[in-house]
């Protein structure tokens, strides 16, 4: 099997010679130790030479603001939407907005002006064909949402406005689905996968009630999950956390793998994922990257490989169960996941 | 239903204009301000607490109902230094340094004031030594400290390590939490408490400050 043919088997849980394994996105300052563990000089040499099946671009986007899609909007109003310093629950431009008109003032981008298609087209036909070639689309409407309050005023807008709260998620996914059209009309044949997502747990369950999450995220990711399919592209949904409650709604509205399993959140381990949905939905992730990728042995990660094959003879992406590698992982433990699961036993 | 039980009701509602109403009344009814304090206001904010904990509310449920709290206060905290009030103790809490998630750390700052303590937020990206330095300038009981993530965990024992070389480990009880947080990590960095939510943070905090205080 090439890498497109094991993915598609597992996307549909039919029998593969050995699982899919992503690498992930390394976080920039966990990548020179990857590329002098394998010898290479750059980001695309290291997906090939840790084997990976997967080919993850992003989405070019450049505008006045901002140079990643992820951050695409100027909610500090200071030309400034990358500050590191910033924290996460900083207040965002509509801190102070109660009623519609409020928002008025905000300039929305159009995802046109600042979308390169020629550039679209570059990144794409760099991707190797017999890769998974995955966007990494992201479309975080509820992350963003709660970015343009200020996480807390969000929130609590679900509870205490939740009309403000959905004018502006609304504005999103419209920027969202006008700027993945973009990219999947430039991709056209071109592209396989694409990763969509918002992070909705914690550690130790979902940061939403069920009920909201149905009233103030499901919606969003259907509409984006639909139009990935329309294309004919599979759907990897991602959010941190414990998510168990609600994979039942991402399986309603047709994601076809969930993304990561967070090894260590309530709920949250592969067996008991593999018993409650493993026929209705894929899953990626599994190898801990809380402790087991940080403090354990090569060895560890493979015994942990080999159970979660165990566990899933088809049906699970072997991967990090955080996609962003940070610097404390040695390149070891990576390599072990690697050679685990490209063995074909 | 008495005027007590209103402002409780309200709070875990997370109706903050109504809380602050009531508080207000209670206090024009001369009612006392400690009494509202007690069980109106705190006793709800551990109610709710309680919930989180177990997954019966969540983010949103909490962050109204503590800013509900924070109405009633505001009408309240004069009346309450008027009557000398002490809280349950003093806490300095922080996102410990290259870390900058602090939902959770919010949340314990929510609960910790839900029980009754006296907080020092220092935020995010905090240095190990800051905590200590505060905690000295307040007279406080605990260091608490959160982090998200696996590269910024060992700024924890940087802290406890600090203490120690300052001679102070023994005047303050160290609680940590955070996602990758566990008991063996605090047992090995030397903390006192790991708590895994915020709830439950705010419990060992007070059950903890207590006792020492009771064992003198």
């Amino acid at each position: 099997m090439n890498s497109k043919e094991r993915f598609l088997a597992t996307v549909e849980r039919k029998p593969v010679d050995r699982p899919a394994a992503w690498l992930g996105m390394p976080d920039i300052y966990a990548q020179p130790a990857l590329f002098e563990h394998y010898g290479v000089k750059n980001m695309h040499e290291l997906k090939l030479a840790v084997g990976d099946d997967f080919y993850a671009i992003e989405v070019p986007y450049e505008s006045p603001d901002a140079s990643a899609i992820y951050a695409a909007f100027d909610w500090y109003m200071d030309g400034n939407v990358d500050a590191e310093e910033r924290t996460l629950t900083a207040d965002g431009c509509f801190k102070d907005a109660e009623e519609i008109e409020d928002l008025d003032f905000f300039e929305w981008p159009d995802p046109a002006k600042y979308i390169d298609v020629e550039e679209c087209k570059r990144r794409i036909g760099a991707a190797p064909k017999d890769k998974v070639r995955l966007g990494m689309m992201w479309s975080a409407h509820f992350q963003d949402t709660c970015a343009s309050f200020g996480m807390e005023t969000a929130l609590m807008n679900m509870i205490a406005n939740p009309e403000i709260y959905e004018a502006v998620d609304e504005k999103i996914i419209d920027f969202y689905l006008k700027a993945n059209e973009i990219f999947y009309e430039a991709a056209k044949g071109e592209l396989d996968a694409v990763l969509i997502g918002n992070d909705m747990g914690s550690q130790r369950g979902l940061m939403l009630s069920p009920e909201m999450v149905r009233r103030f995220i499901i919606p969003g990711c259907k509409k984006l999950v639909e139009q990935a399919h329309s294309y004919g592209l599979k759907v990897i949904y991602h959010s941190c956390g414990s998510i168990a409650d609600i994979i039942p709604d991402l399986i309603g509205v047709g994601v076809d793998v969930v993304h990561p399993i967070q090894a260590l959140a309530a709920g949250m381990e592969p067996k008991g994922l593999k018993e409650r949905f493993g026929d209705k939905v894929s899953f990626c992730g599994g190898v801990d990257t809380q402790d087991l990728l940080v403090n354990g042995t090569p060895e560890d990660v493979k015994a942990k490989v080999r159970e979660l094959r165990t566990i899933f003879p088809t049906g699970l992406i072997i991967s990090p169960s955080h996609e962003a590698i940070m610097p404390d992982v040695p390149p070891a433990n990576i390599k072990a996941l690697f050679d685990e699961a490209q063995k074909v036993y | 239903m008495g005027l007590i039980q209103e402002i409780s009701e309200y709070l875990q509602k997370g109706r903050a204009k109504n809380v602050k109403a009531l508080v207000q009344q209670a206090l024009d009814e001369n009612l006392d301000p400690k009494e509202i304090l007690n069980d109106g206001l705190l006793s709800a904010m551990m109610i709710v607490g309680t919930k989180f904990k177990n997954n019966e509310v969540f983010v949103p449920e909490v962050l109204v109902a503590a800013r509900a709290m924070n109405a009633g206060l505001s009408v309240l905290e004069p009346k309450l230094v008027e009557v000398g009030n002490e809280p349950v103790g003093k806490a300095v809490i922080g996102t410990v340094q290259g870390d900058l998630h602090d939902i959770g750390k919010n949340l314990v700052v929510m609960m910790l004031k839900g029980a009754g303590f006296e907080i020092y937020d220092l935020g995010v990206d905090v240095d190990p030594a800051v905590y200590i330095d505060k905690a000295e300038e307040v007279g406080a009981d605990i260091i608490c400290m959160s982090a998200l993530l696996t590269t910024t965990m060992p700024k924890m024992q940087d802290c406890i390590e600090n203490l120690k070389e300052r001679g102070l480990r023994d005047k303050y009880i160290v609680m940590i939490g955070g996602a990758p947080v566990n008991d063996s990590f605090c047992e090995q960095v030397g903390a006192d408490y790991y708590t895994p939510d915020a709830a439950t943070c705010a419990e060992v905090a007070k059950k903890v400050v207590l006792e020492k205080r009771a064992a003198g």
